[in-house]
């Protein structure tokens, strides 16, 4: 049973966070301020740390910091500001994923698991994913096809990328808000399907005929090997 | 030359061209009343001179007269009772007549000015007349008014050098206060006069640099506040959303969960208009028309995807309009998806833009499917329509909602022209 530590100030969302952690499974304890938390998190030895960054005591991306000089731990950051350059700074300064607030607790249980899976010991380095000639570097964050790179935009590698993970397995659209552009309950369906129709495109494919990206209608998209 | 300068200039020329004027001439005509007056000094001298003579010497004294002008220019002449002229020719006119009476006088000769003196002699009253010319009574003047004139050019020529100077220091000025004041108007906070000038225009500048550290001061607080509105409405947000998953009861929790969605995105949008000032800076601004054109390259491959033809009308040059492109880019983004989500696959759409005479620009969205009237309510009162609305008011605008001639809906939002 992975332990959890929530570094969460707000008692009713600390309240709230450690019931749907432990009715997913989870061991889960919880400091309310950074230095707390930055203590458990040493002495407790947690399987990860879902870090809040807005802390009555230290900044959320100071603790981070603290932690990270100290200790492999993974670490989810959750953040009610949605602008990148908040989001780019807790991951350069060394957070394994974001959530973006308010959140619930089947994406941050996805969350979670998807961050212990990657810390697993076994896990091994993250590879390219080859599909026929497809080939997806997660890591490299590129893609080729017959060999010759794709020119994809940050979000059409990121939708490639989350396809090409669960190639063959149908994903809806509001798995794909969610997961990709981080809307778990906005969005549209219509942006999805806009930069399905760019990546078709630059996979050398259409609706019509498609070779790699099935659209299953009313269900989602599949990402599959060509036939 | 620009305006101020060149009416500093103006106005010191005028001024100094009244004050020289003023000076200059009433000088000029009193060296001038002053040579005549020595001339004629100089004749009365030599007619009583010449007379004392007569009156010593007799007749013998046309020995003594000269025929032409003395040293000063006078020509003396001496009308004896006898009616002999000794010295200078002249005629015996009636001035001199007037003289034979026993009275001395100055008269005007016509071609100068001639001075009388009667001398009683034993054999009746002699005359001497001492002539000056014109050119002799004014001998020199000419020479002072052309230096006067000089003069008066040199201080006229000072004046507008110094007054130029003048002018072009107070311009520079007012033009580094107006260049710091656009710089600030274009958005560049961190612009800062310069103090320099008069005092008063140096005063303006401190005013300026203490309005551009307010406006920073704002936007930091604003920012700020922002950052907190999200931290301090979807910190709660997540707890309901928690505790609402944690329901039991399947209906109950389903139904609070569609609240605590329309309650998400709502909030999502309070923020995200909360946050235009900081987006927009101090002046947005965007191209309509780049960015129409970029928005339908974009949905133009869903289009395709779906069997739509896209058309889209697009003015040749730029259309300014007052709002941030990232703005602008949404607004269109909303408007372009609800077509592709409210009109099935097929259906025809138009996209123009079109520069609006007073400034500012109309981009028109339409489409042939069913309209507003029977795409129920939603169509209508959806996030995405209410975003573009936002969008065009908060930049002086309008959205108005139509029937297109396509047969479907017809969304135009107006933007005002930059500030």
């Amino acid at each position: 049973m992975p332990h959890v530590l929530v570094v969460e100030d707000d008692p009713n969302v600390r309240a709230a966070l450690l019931r749907a952690l432990r009715d997913h499974g989870y061991a889960a304890s919880s400091a309310a301020d950074g230095l707390t938390g930055l203590h458990g998190a040493v002495a407790d030895r947690p399987d990860l740390v879902l870090l809040d960054l807005g802390l009555p005591d230290l900044d959320g991306l100071e603790v981070l910091r603290m932690i990270r000089a100290v200790s492999a731990v993974p670490v989810v950051v959750a953040t009610a500001r949605d602008d990148e350059a908040q989001i780019v700074r807790a991951l350069d300064g060394g957070a394994d994923d974001y959530l973006v607030k308010p959140f619930g607790a089947a994406q941050l249980d996805a969350r979670i698991r998807a961050v212990l899976r990657r810390a697993a010991p076994d896990a091994g380095p993250a590879g390219p994913i080859t599909i026929g000639d497809l080939v997806v570097d997660p890591p490299g964050r590129g893609a080729t096809l017959g060999g010759t790179a794709l020119e994809l935009s940050a979000r059409e590698f990121d939708l490639l990328c989350y396809l090409a993970e669960r190639v063959g397995t149908v994903v809806s659209k509001r798995e794909l808000l969610t997961e990709v552009w981080r809307q778990p309950y906005g969005g549209s369906d219509k942006t999805v399907d806009v930069h399905l129709s760019w990546l078709r495109r630059k996979l050398g494919e259409t609706a019509a005929h498609p070779t790699y990206l099935h659209t299953v209608r009313g269900v989602g998209v599949r990402l599959d090997r060509p036939r | 030359m620009n305006g101020v300068r060149a009416q500093v200039n103006a106005l010191v020329a005028a001024t100094m061209a009244v004050v020289l004027v003023a000076f200059l001439v009433p000088l000029g005509l009193i060296l001038r009343r002053e040579a005549e007056q020595r001339a004629i000094s100089t004749a009365t001298l030599t007619a009583q001179a010449t007379a004392a003579l007569v009156v010593a010497s007799g007749p013998e004294a046309s020995g003594l007269l000269s025929a032409g002008r003395d040293a000063d220019g006078v020509l003396t002449s001496v009308f004896l009772p006898d009616g002999t002229v000794l010295g200078a020719p002249a005629r015996r006119t009636p001035s001199v007549e007037l003289a034979a009476r026993g009275r001395a006088f100055a008269a005007d000769a016509g071609d100068g000015i001639e001075v009388l003196a009667p001398v009683q002699g034993q054999d009746g009253v002699a005359i001497v007349r001492a002539h000056v010319t014109e050119a002799t009574l004014h001998r020199g003047v000419a020479r002072t008014w052309a230096l006067l004139g000089v003069l008066g050019l040199l201080l006229f020529g000072l004046g507008l050098l110094l007054a130029d100077r003048l002018g072009r220091r107070l311009v520079d000025s007012v033009t580094t206060l107006a260049a710091t004041a656009g710089r600030l108007a274009d958005g560049d906070l961190a612009a800062r006069a310069g103090l320099t000038g008069p005092r008063e225009l140096r005063r303006v500048g401190v005013g300026l640099n203490r309005l551009a550290d307010r406006i920073g001061e704002l936007l930091d607080a604003e920012r700020r506040e922002v950052a907190d509105l999200a931290h301090r409405l979807r910190t709660p947000a997540t707890a309901l959303r928690l505790d609402a998953e944690s329901l039991r009861d399947a209906d109950e929790r389903a139904r609070l969960l569609s609240d605590v969605d329309v309650l998400g995105r709502e909030m999502d949008e309070v923020i995200r208009t909360a946050r235009r000032p900081v987006r927009e800076g101090a002046r947005p601004h965007a191209d309509l028309a780049s960015v129409a054109a970029d928005r339908v390259a974009f949905w133009s491959v869903l289009a395709e995807d779906t069997g739509r033809a896209l058309d889209c009308a697009l003015p040749a040059g730029p259309v300014p309009v007052r709002v941030a492109a990232e703005d602008l880019a949404a607004a269109l983004d909303a408007l372009l998806e609800n077509v592709f989500t409210h009109t099935p696959d097929g259906t025809p759409l138009r996209v123009t833009v079109t520069a609006l005479p007073d400034g500012g620009g109309r981009i028109v969205v339409e489409d042939g499917g069913a309209g507003f009237a029977a795409g129920a309510g939603a169509r209508g009162t959806g996030l995405g329509l209410d975003i573009a609305r936002r969008t065009a008011a908060a930049a002086g605008g309008h959205a108005r909602f139509t029937r297109s001639p396509l047969g479907g809906a017809h969304v135009a939002l107006d933007f005002s022209a930059p500030a």
